[in-house]
């Protein structure tokens, strides 16, 4: 049911933000694959995600190890409005990529409900968390995670053609945009071991804007980065804060918490809210 | 053309591991191109060979009868049980060919050119009738013998009267066995021209078509019978033979049609081997591509991509080495079978037409070709692409593996190995899936090898166990037969030759206990003490010397008449003559049909043919061979002392051409099956230098952390080159136990088609210590660029890997 539900919202909205955040000239009778995710749609359910562009309930993660059971997560509860940029602080160990994991469906709660963008992402099953990723969410790694083969621009283009959101013949074009959003549209064909690791995390940022999801969500985004690169990194983030996308960063550098709208720490697997 | 991203990145994979990729199409290609050669030459031989010897009406039946006039075909063609009847004569000459050196010739006669209606011939050149001193010559004779239409030929007939014919024509015989195999000439000439060359003007055979089943022996032969029965003994001829045409061939059959089948057969279950061995390579390699692009998969995943895109990735990838590999596959197996006929083309005399494709073969290619990859590939591919995003991105690396079984507790008794050696032993048992289809693609090869090498060294054992029969330098026949004491004179004024012995052949039948006749039996008279042969017992004893009352068979006989054993009394007819001997012992088969040995004065008084020999059988040291050399003199001296000596006009033989001439046939066959083996080598070795390229490549950070902690560029390749070699040698020691069956079946039925006789199996010990040391080199050459590629990592570029 929740998959159909998704489908439905996926394929029926016309994206107005769109617009609004990439400059794109779209028609505005034009179908479009993408999810408009920024309003409310039809049969989306407000109940689930009460306004909340994510919402966490009793959160428990448990991961079983041969020395027994580790808690890496213990009751989370946490709402994130839309357009915040959200820090996420904590010492190594302290559960911050395990709640990351947990938002972008890349690993699963042992209890407790995911709501993002009024879909219970923990009751999907591995594909549907695979489509809802492709069309809601971006997500950024801190070892950029570029495919290797690839280069720049079909690394950005490769989400809209598993997802199929934008015409064939637009894909290129789009991508290139958004290169040059990030700024890093002259090394457009070149591969990602022909470029640095700042280059690499712009292009893993492009990537994860190509479907124009309403969340970008980034583990330790600056973690393998120069301090200069590393702010250029967040002044990123923070235009597409200001461009009404949500963001999310986990991370264990102070500097973020300058920039983000909000901050949350976490030690032990529990949040402690500023 | 905009091309979708995910088809771009299959591309950029196939190109960046170029060397991979083309591991796996040169293995599809390999075993699809050898069940296209295999297929695809079965084909053109069924549609040239066959396609030829059908179109010219083959008798299924030949009856050789006491001298006979045309008539009597008439007359037997009247039977309605019979289609058609031919008379034929058939007589034996010399002629004398290249280099002045005289061959033998069958001369057939047949009573109107005009009108062959059995076992028609096809006219190459000139004409296809011969007049009067006047000769055809079939193509292969007329080739060997170097003659051509215009020419003179000259032939001696068994009188030694020589007679000068032209060659009026070149005609093409499916139905005689080439020159190339038999070693005797076949030419054509008149009745008018016979009688020229002093021969009585009779047929002595009759080729038969039968109505009805012509496939049926058991028909065939009662129609043979029939024909005997109703029209050839009562009109006062006598019927010496019944027999169906060709080399144990059923009716209606090529004569040398089921060692073809049973050739093509043995090379399309090599050829399904290899084809299976190339499913086994696909499989690892693509189980390979898989677990080194786990992380990709899981950045597909977390961008969206589901488990049937990223699974139809992976399964177009393996379509698009597929479709390579038939681009490769379906040229080379068309020029290998263009090869394969061409060969079998010159060794049976037919004509080759045009080489192509037909739509079954290339179905069957392009079924094999990419369905089979595709096939083998399904469940690696899904189950490889189930991985979750989590696993595949954070659980993918060092220290991921399970903990080992009792192979580990097994490797860590041994404590007083260094630790590079440890490590690359406990290294080769890591992946055991991989290792498994690595080892069982190997040993398979290697199994397949030695059984090929066992083939050859069986043959030679059965050839060498024949040889015992022929333990002369020379042997001559003298047609008519002569004076034993004369013969053996003769051949003792030789120089050098120091011992002669007249042998004697008759034909016989053996009358059973309750009236009924056995088929004919080959009879020889010898010296009771003869030293031209060893014979193989099987059970009793040889002849002793005056004992005439006793006599030895040979196998074959046994397989005819089922009774016979050591200690039977059997009633032997020659004629009218009629004796009872004792059997005391038993030979090995030797290509000669059923054969029953006797003391030669027993000989004479059965047959009536006291003090006459027809052989005479050689030697220059008692109890050993000569050089060839040597026998090629005795031989030459032996045909020039009885020419002169008026006694035979024959060609001589030597033990060693006969050898030669065996050796010649099953050299080729050899080749054409170590070919075989050594693909199935190369496929084995492709699999091993596929599986020690990704053991390097997911061990990436456990080189570095070696190099890290001062492991040299030596320490770091030897880790890998033994981990290769290590490989190797367990597929060697499985591919040796399996070579033991394989081998035995392999030569076994080589043995079967070409020769037509039972298996005497020699297990070829140099064959096994042959492959170790091919086996330890592919080990050792198969990881060497793994070894090199793993030695220029540096800790830096380890670190950098995710």
């Amino acid at each position: 049911m929740i998959y159909r539900e998704l489908q439905r919202n996926v394929w029926g909205g016309v994206s107005i933000l769109f617009k609004v955040v990439n400059n794109f000239e779209v028609e505005e009778n034009q179908e479009t694959k993408y999810t408009d995710s920024r309003a409310p749609r039809k049969g989306q359910s407000h109940s689930q995600g009460d306004g909340h562009l994510i919402e966490l309930r009793d959160l428990v993660k448990v991961y079983k190890t041969p020395a027994g059971d580790f808690p890496a997560l213990n009751g989370i509860n946490l709402k994130v409005g839309r357009g915040e940029f959200l820090a996420v602080l904590g010492k190594s160990g302290a559960g911050k990529s395990t709640l990351i994991n947990m938002i972008t469906c890349i690993d699963s709660p042992t209890s407790g409900e995911v709501i993002v963008n009024g879909a219970a992402v923990h009751k999907l099953n591995e594909d549907q968390k695979a489509r809802w990723r492709g069309e809601n969410l971006g997500v950024v790694f801190q070892f950029f995670q570029l495919l290797p083969s690839l280069n720049l621009i079909e690394n950005v283009t490769i989400p809209m053609d598993f997802r199929n959101t934008y015409p064939l013949g637009e894909r290129k074009e789009r991508a290139l945009h958004l290169l040059e959003q990030v700024g890093i549209a002259e090394h457009a064909y070149k591969t990602p071991a022909k470029i640095s690791g700042g280059q690499q995390q712009r292009v893993a940022i492009a990537r994860a804007l190509a479907n124009d999801p309403p969340l970008v969500v980034a583990d330790e985004p600056t973690g393998n980065l120069d301090s200069r690169t590393a702010g250029e990194i967040f002044d990123l983030f923070s235009a597409l804060v200001d461009q009404g996308t949500t963001v999310l960063v986990v991370s264990h550098d102070k500097e973020v918490a300058n920039r983000a709208t909000r901050m949350v720490e976490i030690t032990d697997g529990e949040i402690k809210t500023h | 053309m905009a091309l979708h991203t995910r088809w771009s990145k299959i591309f950029k994979d196939m190109w960046s591991y170029r060397s991979r990729s083309l591991l796996v199409i040169f293995s599809i290609a390999i075993g699809v191109a050898a069940v296209g050669m295999i297929n695809n030459a079965g084909r053109i031989i069924q549609r040239d060979l066959y396609g030829t010897f059908t179109a010219g009406n083959p008798a299924v039946l030949e009856i050789y009868v006491s001298p006979f006039q045309k008539d009597l075909a008439k007359a037997v063609q009247g039977m309605r049980e019979i289609e058609s009847a031919q008379a034929r004569r058939v007589e034996s000459a010399s002629v004398l060919g290249r280099k002045d050196h005289w061959e033998d010739v069958g001369l057939n006669v047949l009573p109107d050119f005009n009108a062959v209606h059995v076992n028609q011939y096809n006219l190459q050149n000139g004409v296809s009738v011969p007049g009067t001193r006047e000769i055809l010559l079939e193509r292969q004779s007329a080739d060997k013998l170097g003659l051509a239409v215009g020419d003179e030929v000259t032939i001696e007939m068994a009188d030694e009267r020589r007679y000068t014919l032209t060659v009026a024509g070149i005609v093409h015989d499916v139905y005689v066995m080439p020159f190339a195999l038999l070693g005797e000439a076949t030419g054509y000439i008149s009745m008018d021209t016979l009688e020229w060359l002093g021969e009585a003007p009779y047929f002595n055979r009759l080729d038969i078509v039968v109505t009805g089943n012509k496939f049926d022996k058991d028909h065939v032969l009662t129609v043979g019978n029939l024909a005997r029965d109703r029209v050839i003994e009562p009109s006062g001829y006598k019927v010496f033979r019944i027999g169906i045409p060709g080399i144990g061939s059923d009716p209606g059959e090529h004569w040398a049609q089921s060692q073809i089948k049973g050739f093509l057969l043995i090379l399309q279950i090599m050829g399904i081997l290899a084809i299976f061995l190339s499913g086994g390579l696909v499989i690892n390699t693509v189980s390979a591509i898989l677990a080194q692009q786990i992380k990709q998969i899981g950045i597909m995943r977390s961008v969206g991509a589901v488990r049937h895109q990223i699974s139809g990735m992976y399964l177009i990838n393996v379509l698009v080495f597929s479709a390579l590999g038939l681009l490769i596959a379906i040229p080379l197996g068309l020029l290998g079978s263009w090869g394969l006929v061409n060969f079998a083309a010159n060794f049976l005399n037919f004509d080759v037409g045009q080489i192509d494709l037909s739509l079954k073969v290339l179905s069957l290619q392009l079924a094999l070709g990419l369905l089979m990859p595709v096939g083998v590939v399904l469940i690696p591919v899904f189950a490889g692409t189930r991985i979750s995003v989590y696993n595949a991105i954070y659980q993918n690396g060092l220290g991921g593996e399970k903990e080992g079984g009792w192979i580990e507790e097994l490797l860590s008794k041994f404590r007083n190995l260094s630790p590079p050696v440890m490590l690359s032993l406990r290294n080769t048992f890591r992946k055991k899936a991989r290792l498994a289809f690595t080892i069982v693609t190997l040993t398979l090869a290697g199994a397949m090898f030695i059984a090929v090498f066992s083939t050859r060294a069986s043959l030679t054992k059965q050839i060498n166990d024949i040889g015992r029969y022929i333990a002369y330098d020379a042997a001559l026949s003298i047609p008519g037969g002569a004076n034993k004491r004369t013969v053996e004179r003769e051949a003792l004024r030789i120089p050098g030759v120091s011992l002669a012995e007249g042998w004697a052949n008759a034909v016989a039948v053996i009358e059973r206990v309750d009236g009924s006749q056995s088929a004919e039996v080959d009879l020889v008279g010898l010296p009771g003490d003869t030293a031209t042969i060893d014979p193989l017992l099987l059970d009793g004893t040889w002849l002793i010397a005056g004992q005439p009352q006793q006599v030895v068979v040979n196998d074959d006989l046994l397989d005819e008449e089922a009774d016979i054993r050591v200690g039977s009394e059997i009633v032997l007819k020659v004629g009218e003559s009629k004796r009872t001997y004792q059997v005391v012992g038993v030979l090995s088969k030797h290509l000669s049909g059923p054969r029953i040995y006797m003391d030669y004065n027993a000989f004479g008084k059965l047959t009536g043919r006291q003090n006459q020999v027809d052989v005479v059988r050689v030697l220059a040291n008692p109890g050993s061979t000569s050089s060839s050399a040597q026998q090629e003199l005795i031989a030459q001296q032996l045909e020039e002392r009885f020419q002169n000596a008026k006694l035979s006009t024959s060609a001589a033989s030597t033990r060693h051409a006969f050898f030669e001439k065996f050796t010649d046939v099953f050299d080729i066959i050899l080749i054409v099956l170590l070919i075989m083996a050594v693909v199935l080598a190369i496929v084995g070795g492709l699999g091993l230098t596929g599986t020690m390229g990704m053991n390097v490549f997911e061990r990436t950070r456990e080189i570095g952390v070696l190099r890290a902690v001062g492991a040299s560029n030596l320490a770091v390749r030897s880790v890998v080159v033994v981990e290769g070699v290590v490989v190797a040698l367990i597929s060697w020691a499985l591919g040796a136990f399996l070579s033991g069956p394989s081998g035995r079946a392999l030569a076994g039925a080589v043995i079967n088609a070409v020769l037509k006789a039972d298996l005497s199996y020699k297990y070829s010990v140099s064959g096994l210590f042959i492959w170790l040391g091919i086996v330890v080199l592919i080990g050792v050459l198969s990881s060497l660029v793994p070894a090199q590629n793993a030695a220029r990592l540096r800790v830096r570029e380890v670190l950098d890997y995710e």
